[in-house]
């Protein structure tokens, strides 16, 4: 209960309520106490209610009645499931209070919700790192130079603690075009931050950069003053330094009260990107430097190229007017000539293109008659060998066609004798390339098969690694809270706590489902045998007393018996009433103890007092009724 | 008379066996005598068993290079004594233009084939047929080359068919063969390309000559540079990307849907007149008339052709050596036809290669 209390008390605190530090359990909680916390937490929970009630106890018991009734009537809008009352409040018990107060500090929201949307990663947490710092020193109030501390000093102080070198940095432009783009769009150009060695120089660096493109675009808007910016561009050295200083002074403080003016307390919750936007929402229009979006860049650009087109087109060289008339004549003349050899060439080129054309024919017509002289020699000469063979066998013709008819008949039959030699040979070859390709086909099913399984088992690592290096991450970054989070209370004491209690139930509950079984049998048993006994009795009686009207001592017996049996009942009886009486006793004790810890009695003493308090004032305001 | 077949038989040039195995794998197995490796894949190409489509053409034939194949396909049932072959084709090459007799002739071969499982058999048949001109089939019947004469294979096609198809617009083919111009045709069954083509050179029939036709050629360098080096041509194509090959043809003829486009370059020199005119009514009206047989219709257009050279022929005079006549230019202008005629008749001269050089 005292770890309990303790955990409640914490709660309480972190909501607002200011219990004294010496107050460790609910028991010592005053009236005055339980209002101010109950009150805070309303206030916490729903502001809109808890800002209508006050936390300290006013002195008029009316007024005090009122409090707690509208308090009451507050908690139970809540949701509280029992009955609340005034006297829950005024003349607090300790277990209702405890249930109260634990039902109201369950409503208190967690501050927990706000971490989980939090992107996860490195660069999250250093960018929540650098806005919690200048949350902080934003938040440090403003402290006259004369009284500040070293550490303030250097928050706060106006002078330069580090002298300012810069370097000059080359950034890639949009406008820049041929050798210029060339170089910017190499490696030869490093990026900005690496182009300056020194880390001190390089924040440094960046600001003047920054600051020279400020002026830049903040004059583009300004037309009057072109000429500062036509210089600026191109020769910012040899400018005279002191205006240019002022002007860029001058721009800068206006910057500064314009930002300044729009911002506020910064929310304790707001992360940097959000304290940079609300600096950002006050600056003009026109000192959008930064982050143009790429339709505004290529806005800009394709305007561009339209006023120069318009003025490429006013170089037109004015016709100069020779109102000499012999020069017509002249001309004419050459005009009149060179039609007519303009008429000549055409007639020439008609000439020469007929020509072209027969030409063309006749080219086609040699082409096809030398093709076909071609094929027809070829012929010939095969013709002509046949003949000249056929003379050759003339003279001796017939035996000579026998003779060819069975040379013709022989070398069929060798070549179809060597066409069967071949098949010898083919036929095995054949079937063996076959039935290799068939094995290759079944092998490269088997290997692609088990390609494929490899590039799954491939995949799955791959998920596997991610999935382990998510998880990795998301344990750094849960480290990390945990080590910024308050270690004032020990959550792992509790836990641990807390499951012991767990195991303890749980082992007390197995022990009363013993009990209660064990219970169950011994009942089950009593059953038994009282209905076995009943009928053993039922049995001996009607033995018995069949005999008894016989014999005497039998009869004698008989009464024995039925006495017996009364006083065994008898008995039983008593042990029963025994075991109820004592059930009884403990149940009233255990009412007895709850009561006294109401503390019923003082609070009826407290009721009385306040009651005569109550009638007293009744009075006074009466009298004062009837004095006005 | 065994002088006359061997002359005639002398025509076939060899055999081939191709084969598609249980392994899908389509092989080129046997062949007598021998064959060039750019044959053999040109070969393998038409045979349609490398086409993943299940559609065989039984029997394809074409010309590549002046000589002929006729390719026949055929499926083999479970029950043969080829166990790993699902599929195979023979390939007759030959110099002449006949189809019925090389398709009867595979068939028989295939028979051959299918029966015994071995070339050697088929071998037998073919050097029969080589030497002696007849082949004694197992079934009853036996082939016989003289049976299939060469004025018959040229006359095999349906000339009306032609005309039905593309009534007037058939005088533009005609006039396209005269001039020996270039013509594609396509459509996606070869069985119709072939029979098309293989009766177009009949409206030309004074000449009688089928080696322009190429009646299954694809879009492959080979074959294309082969047909290029041909003055005109009749090419048949199945592959639809053959009408942007504008460079390959003068007249295009789209069988599918009956559409006949004349090049813009072309049609300058193909600028019809009358007497395209007059000759388009002649094949019109002939091929109408329900009692004119094929063979017929095409007496009457070789007559009417003749009719043309007759009236070139007071413009001609004999030229050197007496046989060829040679067209006298300044003759023919000078009788002032309408320009027209007098241009195609110009090409006339240089397709019959009657120009005076």
């Amino acid at each position: 209960m005292e770890e309990a209390d303790r955990i409640l008390i914490h709660s309480l605190r972190q909501a607002g309520t200011a219990v004294p530090p010496d107050v460790q359990s609910l028991r010592a909680f005053t009236t005055e106490l339980v209002v101010e916390a109950v009150v805070c937490c309303l206030r916490v929970i729903n502001p809109d209610v808890g800002s209508g009630l006050s936390p300290l106890l006013p002195l008029a018991m009316s007024a005090r009645f009122r409090l707690a009734m509208s308090l009451a009537q507050a908690c139970m809008d809540l949701g509280y499931p029992l009955e609340l009352g005034y006297q829950n409040f005024l003349y607090p018990s300790e277990p209702d209070l405890r249930d109260l107060l634990l039902f109201l500090a369950e409503r208190l929201p967690t501050d927990s919700s706000e971490d989980a949307d939090q992107p996860a990663g490195d660069s999250a947490i250093l960018l929540r790192a650098i806005g919690n710092q200048v949350r902080e020193q934003l938040a440090v109030p403003w402290v006259p130079p004369l009284l500040r501390t070293p550490k303030l000093q250097q928050l706060q102080g106006s002078a330069p603690q580090k002298p300012l070198q810069t370097s000059r940095l080359v950034l890639p432009e949009l406008s820049s075009r041929g050798e210029s783009r060339e170089f910017q769009g190499s490696p030869l150009l490093l990026p900005p931050p690496a182009q300056v060695p020194q880390l001190a120089e390089r924040a440094a660096s960046l600001l003047e950069c920054h600051t020279v493109q400020l002026c830049q675009h903040a004059h583009h808007d300004c037309p009057g003053d072109e000429d500062w910016v036509h210089r600026a561009a191109r020769l910012p050295g040899q400018e005279d330094a002191r205006a240019q200083r002022q002007r860029l002074h001058k721009h800068l403080a206006e910057q500064l009260h314009q930002t300044w003016a729009h911002l506020g307390p910064p929310a304790p919750a707001c992360d940097l990107g959000e304290q940079l936007q609300a600096w950002g929402a006050g600056t003009r229009t026109g000192a959008r430097a930064t982050k143009g979006s790429r339709f505004t860049h290529s806005e800009k650009f394709t305007f561009q190229p339209e006023p120069k087109a318009q003025t490429a087109q006013a170089s037109d060289v004015p016709a100069s007017q020779r109102p000499q008339q012999d020069m017509l004549a002249a001309q004419e003349q050459e005009l009149e000539s060179l039609r007519e050899q303009l008429e000549g060439v055409n007639h020439n080129i008609e000439e020469v293109e007929a020509d072209m054309k027969t030409l063309g024919l006749s080219l086609v017509q040699v082409e096809t008659e030398c093709q076909q002289s071609e094929l027809s020699t070829a012929e010939r000469e095969q013709t002509l060998r046949l003949k000249s063979r056929a003379v050759e066998l003339l003279p001796d013709g017939l035996a000579n066609l026998t003779k060819l008819q069975v040379v013709v008949e022989s070398s069929a039959q060798r070549i179809i004798h060597l066409a069967g030699q071949w098949e010898k040979h083919r036929v095995p070859l054949l079937a063996e390339y076959r039935h290799l390709r068939r094995l290759q086909d079944c092998r490269e099913l088997e290997s692609s098969r088990r390609l494929a399984e490899i590039q799954e088992l491939h995949q799955s690592v791959r998920l596997a690694a991610e999935e382990a290096r998510r998880k990795e991450e998301v344990y750094k970054q849960l480290v990390s809270e945990l080590e910024t989070l308050p270690k004032d209370v020990s959550r792992l004491a509790y836990t641990q706590r807390i499951l012991e209690i767990v195991g303890n139930i749980r082992k007390q509950k197995e022990e009363i489902t013993k009990i209660l079984s064990d219970t169950k049998d011994l009942q089950k048993e009593i059953n038994s045998l009282s209905g076995k006994l009943d009928r053993t009795f039922a049995v001996t009686d009607e033995l018995v007393f069949k005999d008894a009207k016989k014999d005497d001592a039998v009869r004698k017996a008989y009464k024995y018996l039925a006495a017996l049996h009364e006083n065994c009942s008898q008995l039983i009886q008593t042990i029963e009433d025994t075991g109820t009486i004592m059930r009884e006793v403990r149940d009233l004790e255990e009412q007895i103890e709850t009561e006294m810890g109401k503390k019923t009695l003082s609070n009826l003493e407290k009721i009385q007092e306040d009651y005569r308090a109550l009638r007293q004032e009744n009075a006074g305001l009466l009298g004062r009724v009837r004095e006005a | 008379m065994a002088a006359a077949e061997a002359g005639d038989t002398q025509q076939m040039l060899g055999v081939g066996l191709i084969e598609k195995d249980t392994n899908g794998e389509v092989l080129w197995v046997w062949c007598y005598p021998s064959t060039t490796a750019a044959l053999r894949t040109l070969l393998l190409r038409k045979c349609c068993l490398t086409a993943s489509n299940k559609l065989s053409q039984p029997f394809v034939f074409g010309q590549y290079r002046r000589t002929w194949f006729y390719i026949t396909t055929v499926e083999v049932p479970d029950s043969s004594v080829l166990k790993k072959v699902t599929h195979f084709s023979i390939v007759v090459t030959a110099k002449d233009f006949n189809p019925e007799k090389y398709a009867a002739f595979s068939r028989m071969l295939c028979r051959v084939y299918l029966k015994h499982g071995s070339p050697v058999k088929m071998m037998e048949s073919y050097i029969a047929v080589l030497t002696k001109g007849i082949c004694q089939s197992e079934e009853n019947g036996s082939f016989l080359n003289k049976d299939f004469d060469a004025q018959k294979a040229y006359l095999a096609g349906s000339i009306k068919d032609i005309v039905a198809q593309f009534g007037m617009e058939t005088v533009i083919l005609h006039m396209a063969l005269m001039l020996k111009k270039r013509v594609v045709v396509y459509h996606p069954k070869i069985e119709a390309v072939q029979e098309f083509t293989r009766t177009l050179p009949a409206l030309v029939w004074h000449r009688q000559d089928w080696t322009v036709l190429h009646s299954y050629v694809h879009l492959d360098t080979d074959e294309l540079d082969a047909l290029q080096k041909c003055p005109g041509y009749v090419a048949g194509f199945v592959d639809p990307e053959v009408s942007d090959r504008s460079d390959l043809y003068d007249v295009f003829v789209n069988l599918a849907e009956s559409e006949i486009t004349i090049t813009p370059l072309a049609k300058e020199a193909m600028t019809m007149g009358k007497l395209h005119r007059e000759i388009g009514q002649l094949i019109v009206q002939s091929a109408e008339d329900p009692e004119k047989s094929d063979s017929q219709v095409i007496q009457d257009i070789s007559l009417k052709t003749r009719e043309i050279f007759t009236n070139l022929a007071p413009f001609s005079e004999a030229s050197g050596d007496g046989e060829k006549r040679v067209l006298n230019f300044a003759a023919l202008k000078q009788r002032r036809f309408p320009p027209a005629t007098e241009n195609f008749l110009c090409q006339l001269a240089v397709a019959e290669q009657m120009l005076k050089i």
